[in-house]
């Protein structure tokens, strides 16, 4: 056995109880995160988590972290802030793939490059569920919905691929099909110093595809720990995240063997090393001024 | 021993066997308050009483292991905590459906004992204290009691009718 933890896994867990319809993949990510959080043991009140609109954004409320339910795509610069504002946080986001790839896609790019410390946690159920199954940006081609009757003309957002190749430092995936794994890597993700991502394969079972859920995955999953992946190397991971909509990988597709600093540990860096040379206030346009 | 995290089961006293029996209880409790709670919002009366019903039950079994403890061990530390188990004998959340029948809900509990049994039968093996040992072969035959006992509840209900199937929830993407 290992060290004992300082917080248990019942710790992180809210007294409000989870609404979304019963068999939804969200449940066992909720108690994944738990696991996680259970094994990092830092307090509730050190980690706030933040999240979008979808029936996955609704995550924060069920822990007993600082939670912020906020604006549909913007969980990720809200997140930002807070880490800018109190870098000594445990910053987690989570959302759903409309939230996250659709309107919420412009900045997960920058989000990557910033490298802020903070963990991003995707429920990519390819559908937009809470509003009653239409299409979201990793929907397969071909699928048919309430908004696509014959069928979808549109090529799936591949989110491994995307924030891989934007230069993410820390990517994996998991299901709810293999609890003890999903919470390994959303553990690596939150120790990860630096912008962390796990996509989890979190079925709908009210509006997502027969072969999308659990039982499937169950089936069908391949843990890149069995096929010996190298996860050091990023192009190896790039190569494997291709085959994403077609093979269930689950694991750490790519970790930095030597993460660079973080935005908000430079940050801090400058502004110490700026301490005591602060230009007075009357003299601070002069910076701007051609002389 | 997929359903566990940083458990050495060879090293394992019975201590921390009972306090892992003790928390595979408590987690299955857990499981159908939640399932109930989730059959109540969904106005599925039969399914919610059926889970009350096996919270019950899963709490005596919880309550009886952990009083074993603390005769025997009292108040000694626990190395073995719930983040380290995942579904022992907790019904998986994917098995639950909005509009699902009585029989359905029999069939999830059914499922879970002999899930239950399968990990008794599986850490048997891989223990080394024969005190823990015959505590896991002990436990494994009561999931064999407390199985035929659900499905003998089973074979006293009527089969599901198409209506009933039919009503399950079809996913709308296809």
């Amino acid at each position: 056995m290992t060290s004992l933890p300082t917080f248990q896994a019942k710790d992180f867990k809210s007294d409000l109880k989870p609404i979304w319809c019963p068999g939804c993949g969200d449940f066992g990510v909720v108690q994944a995160i738990y696991r996680a959080l259970a094994g990092i043991g830092r307090a509730p009140h050190d980690i706030a988590f933040v999240s979008g609109i979808g029936c996955s954004s609704r995550i924060p409320g069920y822990t007993t972290a600082y939670g912020f339910n906020s604006v549909h795509g913007r969980a990720l610069p809200i997140a930002q802030g807070i880490k800018m504002a109190k870098p000594d946080l445990l910053v987690l986001v989570a959302g759903g793939d409309g939230d996250g790839f659709s309107i919420g896609g412009g900045h997960v790019a920058h989000a990557i490059r910033r490298n802020l410390d903070i963990t991003y946690i995707v429920m990519d159920n390819q559908i937009y569920g809470l509003t009653k199954g239409q299409l979201s940006p990793t929907s397969p081609r071909g699928l048919k919905t309430v908004t696509s009757e014959y069928g979808s003309l549109e090529e799936p957002v591949n989110p491994l691929l995307y924030v891989l190749a934007y230069g993410a430092n820390f990517v994996a995936q998991g299901t709810p099909a293999d609890m003890a794994g999903l919470a390994d890597v959303i553990e690596q993700a939150i120790r990860f110093p630096g912008f962390s991502f796990v996509n989890v394969q979190s079925p709908c079972v009210t509006f997502g595809q027969e072969e999308q859920q659990v039982k499937a995955h169950r089936a069908n999953m391949k843990s890149l720990p069995s096929l010996e992946h190298d996860p050091t190397n990023r192009l190896a991971a790039m190569d494997l995240a291709q085959q994403y909509g077609r093979s269930l990988h689950t694991g750490v597709f790519y970790k930095n063997p030597d993460p660079p600093p973080t935005l908000d540990a430079q940050v801090r860096e400058r502004q110490h090393n700026l301490e005591g040379k602060a230009i007075p206030r009357e003299r601070i346009l002069d910076m701007f001024v051609q002389k | 021993m997929e359903k566990t995290r940083s458990i050495d089961f060879s090293k394992l006293t019975l201590c921390d066997a009972l306090d892992l029996a003790t928390i595979v209880e408590e987690e299955a409790k857990e499981r159908y308050g939640e399932f109930a709670h989730q059959m109540e919002i969904h106005h599925n009366p039969d399914a919610a009483g059926f889970f009350k019903f096996m919270l019950k039950i899963e709490a005596l079994h919880e309550g009886r292991l952990a009083d074993r403890r603390r005769q025997l061990f009292g108040d000694a530390p626990r190395k073995v905590r719930r983040e380290m188990i995942f579904d022992i004998e907790a019904p998986e959340y994917d098995e639950v459906r909005a509009n699902m029948t009585h029989r359905q809900a029999l069939e999830t509990a059914l499922n879970a004992e002999k899930k239950a049994f399968a990990f008794f039968d599986e850490a048997a093996k891989h223990v080394k204290d024969s005190e823990v040992q015959a505590l896991f072969v002990e436990l494994r035959e009561e999931e064999i009691e407390h199985a035929g006992l659900v499905e003998k509840e089973i074979s006293k209900l009527p089969p599901d009718s198409p209506t009933d199937v039919d009503d399950e929830e079809e996913p709308v993407a296809h």
